[in-house]
């Protein structure tokens, strides 16, 4: 067990924390000059274009690629098969990964509509093009199974044969005294739920451009990728080179929203093709690539969910059982039901919890990250339960919230599936968030407009924003992981330069529009009092580079922070004994202040840092002999508090200790023939603890309320019944422009974290996770006349007019349209 | 078949000619041939605008429009933007609103603002926002993006209409 | 997502385009505006061996009114048709619905005469010119005749336009004062196709309907002109009951397409309500109100 307990420095004001300076990556972005893997050009280079599979499952019987090497101007292709021989498996964190293969390029069968079958490799992108369309493939259909209920049925068609069903995991989880308090309970509400397949779909598709030195045996691979550097031997592994001899260099993410968190396979197959040709390649996938094969489709899952309450609105336990559809692979395991079993109670004192999870493989493209990581979507059930029981119970939905909420004495509080939740004070935010939004004088205008036939709804939700995952996610799967546990570090370097400039290096792929640069310029502007736009921030590759784990789980502001804050520890550690050396004083009789080492009680008689740098540069022989030349230093700061697992898994122990808190209140208008919504105020409340950059931090929550919404009224990755992927383009795939999202008004909480250098937070998912449960409230509340419950997501017009024609059917009110 | 056009234009105010295949994108000849990485591609298929840039003055998608159809226009790009070092009232105030995140769609967002705020001076939020949806922003919500424009607008204003700040290619 | 190659072609006369069409035979298709036709060459779901620009033909870049007429060339962009004065008088309509076409930068190059060949069912120009009788221009090898917009849209994506014809010309006949007009749409998205739109005209008589013209998009395989709601209306006041009833009567015999947007039922049920509404607004409008 690690516990570390940061004590705020005492007296001291922060300098740079806590202020919304103007972001130090912004000027490259604005004149066009990101630097983008796309952007980036090699002597020599060539472009590779990947055939995808039209159909969902079928055999390959006959792939023919004659024509396409024929082609003037194309260098390779490549088959499923072929690369199968330069290439091993692709990396699987998953339950069974010899049973559940996945490669980057489909062998013998395909297992979802766009899968991978073959590459080209070619002067240009559309020679490459040109030279994919002359590929001959004979399919043999096999009979598809695209719905994961149906999938569980011994009948079904076997995604893997190897796995002998489609059931990839499966396992319930009990904490706490769980069926004495559904028997104790006045009250349980039940129902089902459903969450469909959405994702991040960044405007920048996924990318590599690698390149392979014969002579040294050295590959590089630019990618906008792989935040996960202390996991790339796997990689390595996977193209069949030494690890020491893998350099993958970041490249700015342009919008990840969690699918370019450890998007390996572009990565490796323009690997295997640089390292087979000696040439650079690149590969970026175009839209329908990233829309069909990009391994980083969300959350897809079927809840029945119970929810035991007393009279007086008490909640007690709730019971969860869940089906998810993971596509047709399953690379990171269950880890997204990690992340709800870090929040499964939300902000409340539910005292017990029953989690069943059945992880199902289908024919779909495979689930990876996306903001929030399936906590959104725990989110979102537990919201829909609370709201059910206040209905059900006739209390308002602000009350039952204030009646079961931690309360701020409280913590840390241990959830019953083990893990903490550092410090809060809902009832706070949320009270902040009623007033913002003039809670009671719109609950008077829906009254009133109510009467002119109008359909207004409120919703008042709260939620957590769980953040900075511990590794042992991954592993509390099993009673007997195939690994110990590791920790998922984040590293930096600061150099400190003769003139006193300051350079960080940090070692994630950390740059996906988070401000990484400006968060750690900042960090570093206030351990050293110096002005963050003279700080340089620089990416090492990961062949130099320390073991970091780069953005994830909101992870990467606390991590750097502690990573900073511990650098600079060491840093002024040495340039207080080079201060009192030259000052002639003892080092401890001297105080940091304003960009240098003073003498307590003698303000006059200082050395500035740059002073100091000097004499450890350029004055080695001046100094003590232990002092070497030079003033740098670097930290791996491991998660700072994990705890283990119980044996039997009753308890899971601490692996998502910073929680935040938000509470989102939308007042909206839900047209009832059409089903269309339009919005008359949204706000959104946000405790992550300190903050960094306050703007900085805004923008993430508007910008993950604008996914949110996304997510829970427009966006969906709809498969038929045969698995053909319905929404292959923008035109389909419904991602909201600025006239379908609202100005939403953005207020603020500061608990800090008892355990986090400054008290930091991970804020950047939040917006998301709490918005499609603020929605459906909203639409239920709008609708309340009729009865309408929403009870999936995505909301579509289309839906809500089926609801209220359902409603309407039951009896439910009378209403127009 | 290899079917290729010489072309005549213009891109950011200065006179450019080429050999073009037929089906070459505007936007790959800017990247690839030019050099000019602002313009990014985000669908190839017209909807979510990264790649954005003016045609004699009007936004266009160049992802969906051959480089030989610009035979004989001006193009700006957002290379065009800024000048003498000095970044576009435009750009400095969706630096101050912190009105990108990624960035990737930021070109064509500041492109479409720009031509839109000729149209345009004095906007409301409103019209701010039914202008901008033409682009897809992923990161923003695009809030501080209409309080970008919004505050550039005053700033143009403000600067004599942002003369002294014109880029290099006049609008047609 | 590149497309694949072909050989541009940018005549300068109709002549010389009409002398390439007939000669690229069924490898040659006409470039408007391209702002479907490209989207679709990067998806390689269309593959031209030879394209014949009509928008380097500067003759038929205009707007031009003569004789109660509007009438828009080939090569103009809808966004000079957007900003056109005579337009604005003539045709309302049109503008009304051109604000529906995508987004400023896809009208920046996109042409209304395009728009009609390209008879996509879901778009709102087709509609427009149902609804106003437009009459339009085809040129080809054997010569040049006359259609009308009714006979032009036969199928989704298809028309009766003859192999190597070419459309020159698009003809809307302003409606006469006290008239009203009203496009309106739902689309899940600003901007994009809608899921059922309605493009209504009305000529009020001492407030008694004695001319109406509806016609609707996204609701079947071509645009759609509501005959039987038309005549209903003729002879009464447009009061929510008789406008509800023309809704009604011109979506009840519809069975769209279903897709991801919208079920056939769905469709069906929003055509109605955006009749309805349009009819509202265009009355309003014939009586007065603002335009």
């Amino acid at each position: 067990m690690s516990v570390t307990q940061a004590t705020p420095t005492p007296g001291r004001e922060r300098k740079w924390v806590g202020k919304s300076i103007r972001r130090v990556e912004d000027p490259k972005f604005l004149t066009g000059r990101g630097g983008y893997v796309d952007d980036l050009v090699l002597p020599g280079m060539l472009h590779a274009a990947v055939l995808r599979s039209p159909h969902a499952h079928a055999r390959i019987t006959r792939i023919d690629v004659e024509a396409a090497r024929r082609l003037p101007g194309v260098a390779a292709v490549v088959t499923g098969a072929e690369a199968a021989e330069l290439c091993n498996p692709m990396p699987d964190f998953g339950p069974a990964p010899d049973k559940h293969v996945w490669r980057c390029l489909a062998v013998d069968k395909v297992r979802h509509v766009g899968e991978g079958v073959a590459v080209v490799v070619a002067e240009s992108r559309y020679l490459a093009e040109d030279a994919r369309d002359l590929i001959e493939v004979e399919y043999e259909p096999l009979p598809v199974v695209a719905d994961p209920i149906a999938a569980l049925e011994p009948t079904a068609p076997l995604v893997h044969e190897a796995l002998g069903s489609n059931l990839a995991y499966q396992r319930t989880f009990v904490f706490g005294e769980v069926e004495r308090d559904f028997a104790e309970a006045d009250l349980v509400v039940r129902d089902h739920l459903r969450w469909r397949r959405s994702g991040g779909q960044p405007l920048e598709t996924v990318g590599a451009v690698a390149d392979y030195d014969p002579a040294t045996g050295m590959l590089t691979i630019h990618c906008n990728s792989l935040t996960f550097t202390h996991f790339l031997f796997m990689l390595a592994n996977t193209l069949k080179v030494p690890a020491n001899r893998l350099d993958v260099r970041p490249a700015p993410a342009g919008g990840s929203f969690g699918s370019k968190f450890w998007a390996v396979k572009v990565a490796a197959i323009a690997g295997m093709l640089a390292k087979k040709l000696g040439r650079p390649v690149k590969l970026i996938e175009d839209r329908v690539d990233n829309i069909t094969n990009c391994d980083h489709h969300g959350s897809d899952r079927i809840y029945d969910v119970e929810l035991a309450v007393m009279k007086d609105g008490t909640l007690r336990g709730i019971k969860f059982d869940v089906v998810d559809d993971y596509g047709a692979y399953i690379q990171f395991g269950t880890g997204t039901h990690g992340n709800s079993l870090a929040q499964c109670v939300g902000p409340y004192r539910i005292g017990s919890v029953q989690y069943a999870v059945r992880a199902v493989l289908t024919n779909k493209c495979q689930q990876g990250a996306h903001r929030g990581f399936g906590s959104e979507v725990t989110n979102w059930a537990i919201e829909r339960m609370v709201d059910l029981a206040a209905r059900e119970l006739g209390l308002d939905p602000v009350e039952i919230r204030r009646r079961n909420f931690i309360r701020p004495e409280q913590f840390p509080y241990f959830i019953p599936s083990g893990n903490v939740y550092d410090s809060g004070n809902y009832e706070g935010v949320m009270d902040t968030a009623l007033r913002l939004a003039d809670y009671d004088h719109w609950r008077r205008e829906q009254e009133r407009l109510r009467r002119e036939g109008r359909y207004i709804g409120i919703g008042v939700i709260s939620c957590q924003e769980r953040s900075v995952f511990s590794a042992t996610e991954f592993w509390f799967w099993f009673d007997e992981p195939a690994a110990k546990v590791t920790s998922a570090p984040e590293s930096v370097t600061l150099s400190v330069d003769p003139t006193g400039g300051v350079t960080a290096t940090l070692y994630s792929n950390a740059f996906w529009g988070n401000s990484s640069d400006t968060v750690v310029a900042q960090l570093v502007a206030e351990e050293f009092d110096v002005d963050p736009h003279s700080v340089n921030v620089v990416y090492s590759g990961s062949n130099r580079g320390l073991p970091a784990t780069g953005p994830g789980g909101s992870r990467f502001t606390v991590m750097v922070a502690g990573a900073v804050n511990g650098a600079a520890a060491r840093i002024k550690e040495k340039a207080r004994k080079v201060a009192g050396h030259v000052l002639e004083v003892d080092p401890e009789d001297l105080e940091w202040a304003e960009g240098g080492f003073r003498v307590k009680g003698a303000p006059d008689r200082r050395l500035s840092l740059a002073e100091i740098a000097l004499q450890t540069y350029l004055f080695k022989h001046s100094l003590p002999d232990e002092i070497e030349t030079g003033l740098e230093a670097s930290k791996v700061y491991d998660h700072p508090y994990t705890t283990m697992p119980s044996d039997d898994r009753s308890n899971l122990g601490v692996f998502y200790p910073f929680v935040g808190n938000a509470c989102h209140v939308p007042v909206i208008e839900v047209d009832p023939e059409t089903g269309a919504i339009s919005y008359l105020k949204y706000v959104a409340v946000h405790d992550a603890g300190t903050m960094v950059n306050p703007r900085g931090l805004e923008g993430q929550i508007i910008g993950g309320t604008a996914h949110g919404i996304g997510t829970a009224l427009f966006e969906e990755y709809v498969y038929d019944r045969d698995g053909q992927l319905l929404t292959t383009s923008y035109m389909d795939y419904l991602i909201p422009s600025a006239m379908e999202v609202p100005e939403v008004v953005v207020g603020h909480q500061e608990t800090p974290s008892p355990f986090t250098v400054h008290g930091i937070k991970g804020g950047g998912e939040g917006g998301r996770m709490m918005t499609p449960a603020a929605l459906s409230a909203a639409i239920d509340d709008a609708l309340a006349p009729l009865g309408v419950r929403c009870t999936e997501l995505p909301a579509t017009p289309e839906r809500i007019r089926r609801w209220i024609e359902e409603a309407r059917a039951r009896g439910g009110g009378t209403m127009s349209g | 078949m290899t079917d290729r056009h010489r072309i005549a234009l213009t891109v950011n105010g200065r006179p450019c000619e080429a050999e073009v295949e037929s089906r070459r994108l505007l936007v790959d000849f800017l990247r690839e041939d030019l050099g000019l990485k602002g313009a990014h591609i985000g669908c190839e298929h017209g909807v979510c605008g990264t790649c954005t840039v003016l045609m004699n003055g009007e936004s266009i998608r160049s992802c969906i429009t051959f480089a030989v159809q610009a035979n004989g226009s001006s193009i700006l790009t957002v290379e065009g933007l800024s000048g003498d070092g000095r970044l576009h009232p435009l750009q400095e105030a969706f630096w101050d609103h912190q009105a990108l995140q990624c960035g990737y769609c930021t070109p064509g967002m500041l492109l479409r603002a720009y031509e839109f705020l000729q149209e345009n001076p004095r906007p409301t939020p409103d019209q701010v926002r039914a202008a901008i949806a033409s682009n897809l922003c992923r990161c923003t919500g695009y809030q501080f993006i209409v309080e970008a424009v919004l505050d550039a607008a005053r700033r143009l204003e403000t600067a004599g209409a942002g003369r002294g700040q014109e880029p290099a290619a006049p609008r047609a | 997502m590149k497309p694949p190659p072909f050989v541009y072609h940018a005549p300068t006369t109709v002549a010389e385009a009409v002398t390439l069409l007939d000669e690229t035979g069924e490898e040659g298709q006409v470039l408007a505006g391209g702002q479907s036709l490209i989207p679709l060459m990067n998806f390689r779901l269309a593959r031209p061996g030879h394209l014949v620009d009509v928008t380097s033909i500067r003759d038929l870049d205009y707007v031009r009114r003569e004789d109660g007429r509007l009438r828009i060339g080939a090569a103009t962009r809808q966004a000079a048709v957007e900003r056109d004065p005579a337009a604005a008088e003539q045709a309302p309509l049109l503008v009304e619905a051109l604000g529906f076409v995508g987004h400023e930068p896809i009208r920046h190059r996109g042409t209304v005469v395009g728009s009609l060949a390209h008879a996509d069912p879901a778009a709102e120009i087709p509609a427009v010119a149902l609804a106003m009788d437009a009459e339009l221009t085809a040129v080809g090898a054997r010569g040049e005749r006359r259609l009308a917009a009714s006979e032009l849209f036969t199928g989704p994506f298809s028309t009766s336009l003859e192999p190597g014809e070419l459309l020159t010309e698009a003809q809307f006949t302003a409606w006469p004062p006290g008239s009203g007009h009203a496009f309106l749409e739902f689309a899940r998205r600003h901007g994009d196709f809608a899921v059922a739109g309605a493009a209504v005209l009305l000529h009020l008589d001492g407030g008694v309907v004695d001319r109406a013209a509806i016609a609707l998009c996204g609701v079947a395989g071509t645009p759609v002109r509501a005959t039987e709601a038309e005549r209903r209306l003729l002879g009464e006041r447009p009061t929510p009951a008789v406008v509800e009833a023309a809704a009604e009567a011109a979506t009840a015999g519809l069975t769209p397409v279903s897709d991801v947007h919208g079920s056939s039922a769905y469709r069906r049920q929003v055509a109605r309500a955006y009749v309805r509404r349009a009819l509202a607004l265009a009355a309003e409008r014939a009586q007065g109100g603002t335009r």
